[in-house]
């Protein structure tokens, strides 16, 4: 049976979907420093992954991949592969998550914010976050460890959020500090914080609007943000299962595409 | 024995027909900085003397470049027309030593204010009317030559996008010589393969400031999108039909509001075919603000593209251009 992988090489972790002829699913996931040190080699300028050394149990067929890695390196041919665009495989891979044609996807990655308008599963209208770290996961996690509390927990308030002004991932602590010494409450504060991510991407999705928003990113977990959204655009936000994964199944999706054209 | 003709730094397009009439040399100290080895390093000297870091690499550049140029003691600079950064360089500049001389395009077009600019520079560089036209009449021999590789360029598709932003942002001072600057067009358009149409499927346009990205004409291409617009620096070669000077420099489109540079570039988008528009903008400057504007006016996707110091495009903006492309086809 054919297997057909996508490889999203994000800025925090590396992500691998397999998928085969019955569009079932494998992931895996990888700390992208240690990935780069594990099992990449750069060979005349391309980048070179030593799929065996993964551990994986199947070989495969077709290779995509996307992500920051691409720009700077070509993941080695396989049997075939072939690089795409970010946003083009994060909307495949919506569109296969979630079966639907039309909506806003929203993904908020470890470093970046991307907002596209989706129409008839093609790209319509995209923007991005600028160049600042705020309204990313990076931004949450920071956060987190400055309140005591662990992303999980931080992801369950919205209600009651304190004004946050400062919108820098990093001068962000500082405010954050002040506001817990006024005595403020973890829950108000935590609300707060989610809801600075909210306010920065707000300009983003009002610009490129549906009536539903596919939500994907690592920051997707966050069901604070996706009830915000829902509340204060009141849209509808759909969150896929594993939705980190949604760039890595999208180029699945487009390898199984690749190989079908090939034959 | 030839006597060095004296160098006048400029910081943006200026009536330099008036430089030359007067015999002395313009250098645009933007091309200087760009082109130099290390120009990274310029920036942080700027910033060692005191250039804040959330300022336009550009100013700093310009800045930086000047003071190492001990053989350019003169300045003209745009006091209106550019930036209020402009203002504060030209004073840290004048701190120097440097001798500065202001020019101001007319905030409205407007004929007279316009012709009494050009009339006190004529004084201040010690020339006459009658100089400057004849100088007028050469440099738009030169034009004309750039125009014609302009046109190559959209028409017969047979110059690449970088070569159409070189020839023609280098039309702001001429290299310091028109002459061979002639010689040296002409010689590349005579060896451009006419038969040999660039393959490029999506055609482009750039408006805004000439970019301080290196690479980004070359990855466009690399990419199958081939700019065959470039909105500004094709204003620095003057298009215009006119043997009047003052007329010259009120219809360049650059100084004045983003109004009237949006009507040649409407004009522009409909002649060339143009499938989407990249939009670049300087980290922190103003022109930021008047991509909105842009972007109502405009009905062709568009691409704002932000860079701050010189160098490779990163890996965002690539992300960026990638999905942009893909979306236009």
């Amino acid at each position: 049976m054919a297997v057909y992988a996508g490889i999203d090489l994000g800025s925090r972790s590396v992500k691998l979907a397999l998928l085969n002829e019955k569009e079932e699913l494998e992931l895996h996931k990888f700390d992208t420093i240690s990935f780069y040190r594990k099992y990449g080699k750069l060979t005349n300028g391309q980048l070179k992954v030593e799929f065996e050394k993964l551990g994986l149990k199947k070989e495969f067929d077709f290779l995509v991949s996307t992500g920051y890695g691409w720009q700077v390196i070509n993941v080695q041919r396989v049997s075939g592969s072939k690089n795409i665009p970010e946003i083009k495989a994060h909307i495949y891979g919506a569109v296969f998550l979630t079966g639907l044609v039309d909506f806003t996807l929203l993904d908020l990655g470890g470093q970046d914010s991307k907002v596209a308008k989706v129409r008839n599963k093609t790209l319509i209208d995209f923007e991005t976050n600028d160049r600042c770290a705020a309204s990313t996961g990076r931004y949450l996690e920071n956060m987190a460890v400055v309140l005591g509390i662990s992303l999980e927990e931080l992801s369950c308030y919205y209600e009651n959020p304190v004004e946050l002004s400062s919108t820098c991932a990093i001068f962000g602590e500082t405010e954050l500090i002040g506001k817990l010494v006024e005595g403020n409450s973890i829950a108000e504060l935590a609300a707060g914080v989610n809801y600075t991510i909210f306010r920065r991407i707000k300009p983003l999705l009002l610009k490129l609007l549906s009536p539903v928003i596919v939500f994907t990113g690592g920051v997707a977990h966050n069901q604070a943000i996706k009830k915000i959204i829902e509340r204060e655009l009141n849209v509808k936000v759909v969150v896929p299962d594993n939705p980190q994964y949604a760039g890595a199944i999208g180029c699945a999706v487009s390898a199984k595409q690749e190989y079908l054209k090939d034959i | 024995m030839i006597e060095m003709q004296k160098k006048v730094g400029i910081t943006t397009t200026v009536p330099i027909e008036v430089i030359y009439a007067a015999n002395m040399v313009p250098v645009d100290l933007n091309n200087l900085f760009i082109k130099s080895d290390e120009p990274q390093k310029l920036i942080e000297e700027a910033e060692l003397r005191g250039y804040p870091r959330n300022i336009c690499a550009w100013i700093k550049g310009i800045y930086a470049v000047m003071l190492k140029q001990r053989d350019i003691d003169t300045l003209i600079v745009v006091t209106q027309g550019d930036c209020s950064n402009t203002h504060a360089l030209m004073e840290t500049l004048e701190l120097e030593g440097i001798r500065v001389i202001p020019f101001a395009y007319s905030f409205d077009r407007d004929y007279d204010l316009l012709k009494l600019q050009l009339d006190k520079l004529i004084c201040a560089l010690g020339t006459t009317w009658e100089a400057v036209k004849k100088v007028k009449a050469q440099l738009d021999e030169v034009r004309e030559i750039v125009w014609k590789l302009d046109e190559l360029t959209w028409r017969e598709n047979c110059i690449s996008g970088w070569d159409n932003h070189l020839y023609q942002v280098s039309c702001s001072d001429f290299n310091g010589n028109p002459e061979k600057f002639k010689q040296t067009v002409e010689e590349y358009i005579l060896n451009v393969d006419k038969k040999q149409e660039l393959k490029n499927s999506l055609r482009l346009g750039y408006i805004g400031v000439p970019p301080i990205f290196c690479d980004l004409y070359q990855y466009l291409e690399a990419r199958g999108a081939r700019v065959v617009y470039n909105e500004v620096q094709r204003q620095f070669t003057m298009p215009f039909d006119t043997k009047d000077i003052v007329e010259q420099y009120r219809l360049y489109t650059y100084p004045y509001g983003i109004f009237y540079r949006l009507k040649d570039i409407k004009e522009q988008i409909k002649l060339r075919k143009l499938d989407g528009i990249i939009h670049y903008v300087q980290s922190f400057c103003y022109r930021q603000i008047e991509d909105l504007i842009i972007r109502r006016e405009i009905e062709l996707p568009i691409i704002t593209l932000e860079g701050d110091r010189p160098g490779k495009l990163d890996a965002r903006t690539k992300m960026r251009i990638d999905a942009f492309l893909e979306m236009l086809r």
